[in-house]
């Protein structure tokens, strides 16, 4: 064989193999997801952990049906709040020990922020009251809170804000606005990180 | 003349290129080679080699010379199983519950990053540190967070080590871990197939099959790999028992592992560990495949972007802002 | 040496171990600093096999570190023996001839330097035997590193039976017969060049590490190698000349001055083009670049590290060219071990570290090897040198008694 020979060989290998080591592709997987419009049945998927907090259905439906959020009146503390505040009014000894005072409002800015009823029914404690005069359940609090913060409210419903609770798959269960939320001071407080990054050495 | 005298030079100097050296000299340096050679040796080459009982090495022998994972049947691979538990169980007194099970059908995962919620609580990486059982000697941790400066999206302008309170006025924090690439340059790198894509997305790593050699790690444009340069050290009551083969068990000295979407916790329905431990809800998680699903709509409805998209990985991890 | 019917394959190895354990005393004190090298290198790999590579200065930014960047540089110089098989096959350079074994030798030793730090480099070097086609797996062709370890392999065949057959045919006192080998010679020369550039797209086919993904870098390593190999093959022909009765020829040594002088021109030239285009308009891809010439954020242990390594090769490479003292060897010996030794250092840690430094998320760190990657490495060295020594000893005595029969 000549020289010739074995150059036109190493050279034909060459060229083929370069030519499997795959070609670039502009196929992304943004595409593949685009079309991927088949319903998929998320009860399907065997679930190990159950959501074990109270969740009630929600009164809105999202874009996948109806949905669960986590219940709150069992995580206030003295609910029903008729218990005390009814015609009558309350005693200066109870008065003394119960009247909300470690309750901090900061909603809103410093000098506009909201009042106590702003959001609470001045005449049904038990319930909460939109702009409209409707009565709403403490459980369903987002159908008061996104009058105002109606973007967040809208996201919250597709999943962009706030988060399911426990599984992905399965029926959807998401965190109330109250679970995260203080509706009181609803701003998240300034903290320590839970832990920090060593440089490398 | 003259060619008989060179004749005699190399006669001469070709004796001396076959000179006998004594005896002794070479018996000499014979002896220290060998006894260098076994002292060196005998220091431990053969790690933990001690009070071994005869089924602690029969499983060890069948571990050795198993195959890779992916080539598996289910049979093999719920016998490595067993075999890794019950090796726990002996070396360290640990009672595991390994997993092997396989993807799920019309299943691909995706996540989403809300880089306006997150406040840099570092939350998702402590609950990924105890999760997935990370070494706690070395600090290892799969999810970096950065405080950056606005103006800015690339993470080297942003401090990945900061330590204060949080959040900061006028700074944001971005999260970064492994984006589990469609076109991953790390599963191509790797010269043992030792790593992989799973048919549901997650790019996952056959720690038993991987030789270490930390190409896919160079190739890896996201700080996405972890290497056990030592061996990895959890507290016993720390450990997370519930594990799955190809994530969260306690991986051997010397080879790669990275973030799994918290494979053994995702495969079962349950969001991964930093998901759940987000306290201002910035991540997002789910079937991208699902068009009901929250991911595709944090996709359809928000502006989205990837990190370094110029490089054509095709990540499944999006950042996005409210 | 023993009578020529009496001679068969057993005799071959057993003569050759005989010849490597024979020699004066310096040789002997020589052996044993090496076997003494090797023994401590040993030691500290078996320290690295129990705690793992923490030991070393490597980390989850620094990944590669001294192993892999000798790995690379030594390469270069196991492809450079081509620079001396090309002159003696395809031109058929009668002093080239000559000493065509002795750079086969060092493309051997160097090889098996190359295969060893990657052993060593190795988390799992027990797993190893996964990269094995039909009982583990081999990733080819998408692997560049599968594509290197099978023509490292391959080369190793190539130069290390080539020498062999000849070897053993002069042994046993017959020609060798050039039908047989003169086309895996020219499979050689191609298989040089292509275990080069293989070795430089592993670094190159990244790029999640702009400091190594450009094009230059496959023709680069050529380069360096051009002007590295046989830069230390002229030391060996040197002290093969001086201290044996193998006696090589000026016009040899001429010759590879030339060799070098290009090989280490356009590798100038190259490294020129490098710089030109990560300084001229620097980007975010520069900021390794940054790193390696400049420091970044108070870390700049490479400055003076690249800085002297650039210089030195310069100077090299300026004697070499312009020869003064006109072919003296005391002023082109030590002008090729300044340029095989600048060239070591930027090819080897100038080109590895600074790739993975920043990491992919912009943090800097600096790297030292550790006691560990030293002593390893020096002990691989010791390694290769034994090698080299055992076979060219071997080879020089059959050369010798072969023309003398």
């Amino acid at each position: 064989m000549t020289k010739l020979n074995y150059s036109c060989l190493f050279l034909l290998f060459f060229v083929g193999l370069s030519h499997s080591l795959g070609a670039a592709s502009e196929k992304s997987v943004v595409d593949e997801i685009k079309n991927a419009e088949d319903r998929f049945d998320n009860r399907s998927v065997p679930l190990v952990e159950q959501v074990v907090d109270e969740a009630v259905l929600a009164k809105e439906e999202y874009q996948g049906g109806s949905f669960r959020v986590l219940a709150r009146k069992a995580k206030i503390e003295r609910y029903k709040c008729s218990s005390c505040h009814t015609d009558k009014p309350v005693t200066a000894q109870q008065g003394a020990l119960l009247t909300h005072g470690d309750i901090i409002l900061e909603h809103g800015s410093e000098d506009q922020g909201l009042s106590c009823i702003d959001c609470h029914h001045p005449q049904d404690r038990d319930y909460l009251e939109d702009k409209k005069g409707r009565k709403i359940d403490f459980d369903h609090s987002y159908q008061l809170c996104g009058q105002c913060h109606f973007r967040q409210k809208r996201d919250w419903l597709g999943g962009a804000h706030g988060k399911r609770v426990v599984n992905w798959a399965g029926e959807r269960t998401v965190y109330n606005c109250t679970t995260c939320h203080n509706p009181h001071s609803p701003r998240f407080e300034k903290r320590f990180p839970a832990t920090y990054s060593v440089e490398l050495d | 003349m003259s060619s008989k005298k060179i004749k005699n030079e190399e006669i001469r100097t070709a004796s001396l290129l076959e000179k006998k050296s004594t005896r002794r000299n070479f018996l000499k340096g014979l002896s220290i080679a060998a006894a260098a050679g076994s002292a060196a040796l005998t220091t431990g080459c053969i790690p933990a080699a001690d009070a071994a009982s005869t089924e602690e090495l029969k499983l060890r022998w069948q571990e050795f010379f198993k195959k890779n994972y992916r080539l598996m049947t289910q049979e093999e691979k719920d016998a490595t199983v067993a075999r890794l538990e019950r090796l726990s169980k002996l070396n360290a007194n640990l009672d595991v519950q390994m997993g092997s099970y396989p993807p799920l059908d019309g299943v691909l995962y995706g996540y989403a990053f809300n880089i306006t919620r997150c406040e840099g609580f570092m939350e998702c990486v402590t609950a990924c540190v105890k999760e997935n059982n990370l070494d706690r000697k070395t600090n290892t941790q799969y999810i970096r967070i950065f405080e950056m400066e606005p103006g800015q999206l690339d993470p080297s302008t942003g401090d990945g080590q900061y330590y204060h309170e949080v959040p900061v006025d006028n700074k944001f924090y971005m999260g970064t871990q492994c984006f589990h690439c469609e076109k991953a340059p790390c599963t191509k790198a790797c010269p043992t197939k030792a790593t992989w894509k799973e048919p549901d997305g997650i790019v996952v790593v056959d720690y038993d099959w991987c030789i270490g050699c930390r190409y896919c790690q160079a190739a890896c444009p996201y700080y996405g790999r972890r290497f056990n340069w030592g061996k990895p050290e959890i507290p016993k009551e720390e450990v997370t028992r519930r594990q799955h083969y190809l994530g969260n068990r306690i991986r051997p000295m010397g080879k790669m592992e990275k973030c799994t979407f918290c494979i053994q916790r995702t495969r079962k329905g349950r969001l991964p560990a930093c998901v759940e431990a987000c306290p201002t809800g910035a991540r997002v998680f789910g079937n991208l495949l699902d068009p009901e699903s929250e991911i595709r709509y944090v996709l359809k409805h928000k502006k989205v972007f990837r990190m370094k998209e110029e490089l054509g990985t095709d990540p499944k991890f999006w950042y996005f802002i409210d | 040496m023993r009578a020529l019917h009496e001679r068969n394959l057993r005799t071959f190895l057993t003569d050759v171990i005989r010849w490597n354990l024979r020699g004066s005393l310096g040789v002997q004190l020589f052996r044993l600093v090496l076997v003494g090298f090797m023994g401590f290198g040993v030691y500290a790999y078996s320290y690295q096999a129990r705690y793992g590579l923490s030991v070393t200065g490597m980390n989850d930014i620094v990944s590669w570190g001294f192993y892999i960047s000798n790995f690379t540089f030594l390469v270069g110089v196991a492809a450079a023996a081509v620079m001396i098989i090309l002159p003696a096959y395809v031109f058929h350079d009668p002093d080239f001839h000559r000493v065509v074994i002795i750079g086969e030798g060092v493309a051997v030793g160097a090889l098996v330097m190359c295969l060893t730090f990657i052993l060593v480099d190795l988390g799992g070097p027990l797993q190893a035997w996964h990269l094995i086609p039909v009982i583990g797996i081999f990733n080819f062709p998408s692997s560049i590193l599968a594509w290197d370890v099978l023509v490292l392999n391959g080369y190793l065949l190539l130069n290390g039976l080539i020498p062999a057959y000849i070897l053993y045919s002069h042994y046993k006192g017959r020609p060798a017969d050039e039908r047989k080998y003169r086309p895996f010679v020219f499979l050689s020369i191609f298989w040089a060049f292509s275990i080069h550039m293989v070795t430089a797209f592993l670094y190159q086919g990244l790029p999640a590490r702009p400091f190594w993904n450009n094009p230059l870098m496959g023709p680069r390593f050529l380069a360096s190698a051009f002007a590295a190999g046989p830069a230390l093959i002229t030391l060996i022909l040197a002290i093969i000349h001086t201290s044996t009765t193998y006696k090589i020829d000026r016009s040899v040594f001429n010759k590879l001055r030339l060799i070098i002088v290009i090989s280490a021109i356009i590798n100038l030239i190259m490294l020129f083009s490098e710089v030109f285009k990560e300084f001229y308009f620097p980007t975010h891809h520069s900021i390794s670049a940054v790193y390696l010439w400049f420091g970044m954020d108070g870390h700049n242990s490479l400055v003076p590290w690249i800085w002297t390594s650039v210089c030195v090769n310069l100077l090299a490479t300026l004697v070499l060219a312009f020869n003064p003292g006109k072919n003296n060897p005391k002023v082109l010996l030590p002008a090729c071990l300044f340029l095989f030794v600048a060239i070591w250092m930027e090819k080897g840690i100038g080109l590895i570290v600074p790739g993975l430094i920043p990491s992919p998320l912009g943090e800097v760190v600096d790297y030292l090897p550790t006691w560990v990657e030293f002593s390893v490495t020096l002990g691989i060295f010791a390694l290769g040198i034994t090698v080299v020594t055992w076979l060219i000893r071997a080879a020089l005595i059959i050369e010798q008694n072969y023309s003398g029969v």
